[in-house]
């Protein structure tokens, strides 16, 4: 089967179409996925403005940076979990749109970025005191990081406008 | 008695017109709304968490006050000019609906809250105060900021 089909299968199971005529589901499960957003990117966020030296400059990055990717780690879970469900419930109109498509690139870029930083640049992050900032590349992906989240929430509020 | 007809050509007026008719300006807007909110309800639950001793327990309460400060109020004027223009285009779609009325309330009480208690209770360290009043606290601030949230998503679902 090929995979638009599939999409299509997926939408029309039962599973799906409980959750799509439920009158309390789908709404549940949508403002869950947009109020994790704080939760998960915002703390992000804060990380990628403290490494670019725009935000808590009083205290090292290394302690700051840290601090608010522990916190992203309340609403991950949610954020994807909520993701997948709607998905599903609209895995056929997802499929051909192109801010889905494009959503979807700037995540699994976001993911190759963070898994870089983890590996690269995390090990050194204690050594940055407040005094001289990030090395220019922390500083790069901290910058691609943001630029990525904030695209990932353009697409994923306008491609709901072309279902 | 003023109000309506103004309302009705502030909608009218060419700006507001082009966001309204044009493909991407209402999906602009809203993705405005949403990265403003995503970075104010971010500082506002780090604060709260401090506040009821449940993380950010590394600094200090009202070092972190401070902090996020600016981005709390930057985001603020982000969400309130996003919230209204998104208003402004489609008013009879807002006017006079439950929803709409709630989330307007729970914002005033959020804002109220945050300046007569929230910013009270972080403004200093060393005060002598119970933990289960700063709990308190916390967890008023985050249901009513949260409660504007889900009643804003209500707008959509509920008529």
């Amino acid at each position: 089967m090929p995979f638009s089909e599939w999409c299509q299968w997926l939408q029309h199971t039962r599973f799906a179409t409980t959750i799509t005529e439920s009158d309390w589901l789908f709404p549940l499960i949508e403002g869950s996925h947009i109020l994790a957003l704080p939760l998960s990117v915002g703390m992000i966020v804060i990380a990628d403005l403290r490494l670019l030296g725009l935000a808590f400059c009083g205290e090292a990055t290394g302690r700051i940076v840290p601090s608010f990717l522990r916190l992203s780690r309340i609403g991950f879970p949610v954020m994807f979990l909520t993701g997948v469900l709607l998905f599903v419930t609209q895995a056929g109109k997802a499929y051909g749109n192109p801010f889905f498509r494009t959503k979807l690139i700037f995540l699994v870029l976001a993911a190759i970025n963070a898994a870089a930083y983890q590996k690269l640049l995390y090990p050194k992050m204690a050594g940055w005191d407040s005094a001289h900032g990030a090395p220019p590349g922390a500083k790069f992906c901290a910058a691609f990081s943001l630029v990525l989240w904030i695209g990932v929430i353009v697409c994923g509020r306008t491609m709901a406008y072309q279902f | 008695m003023h109000f309506l007809p103004l309302l009705q050509s502030v909608s009218n007026w060419a700006p507001i017109v082009l966001i309204r008719d044009s493909k991407y300006g209402m999906p602009a807007v809203q993705s405005f709304h949403l990265l403003g909110l995503t970075v104010l309800l971010a500082t506002v639950v780090a604060l709260d968490l401090r506040l009821a001793g449940f993380g950010m327990n590394d600094y200090g309460l009202s070092w972190l006050a401070k902090q996020v400060k600016p981005w709390t109020w930057g985001a603020f004027v982000v969400v309130i000019s996003s919230g209204l223009l998104m208003f402004l285009a489609t008013p009879g779609k807002y006017l006079g609906i439950h929803p709409f009325r709630l989330k307007m309330a729970l914002l005033g009480l959020a804002v109220l809250f945050h300046f007569a208690v929230v910013r009270r209770f972080t403004a200093a360290d060393s005060e002598v105060r119970s933990r289960r009043v700063d709990v308190i606290v916390a967890c008023v601030s985050l249901t009513l900021w949260f409660g504007v949230g889900w009643a804003g998503r209500a707008i959509a679902f509920i008529p």
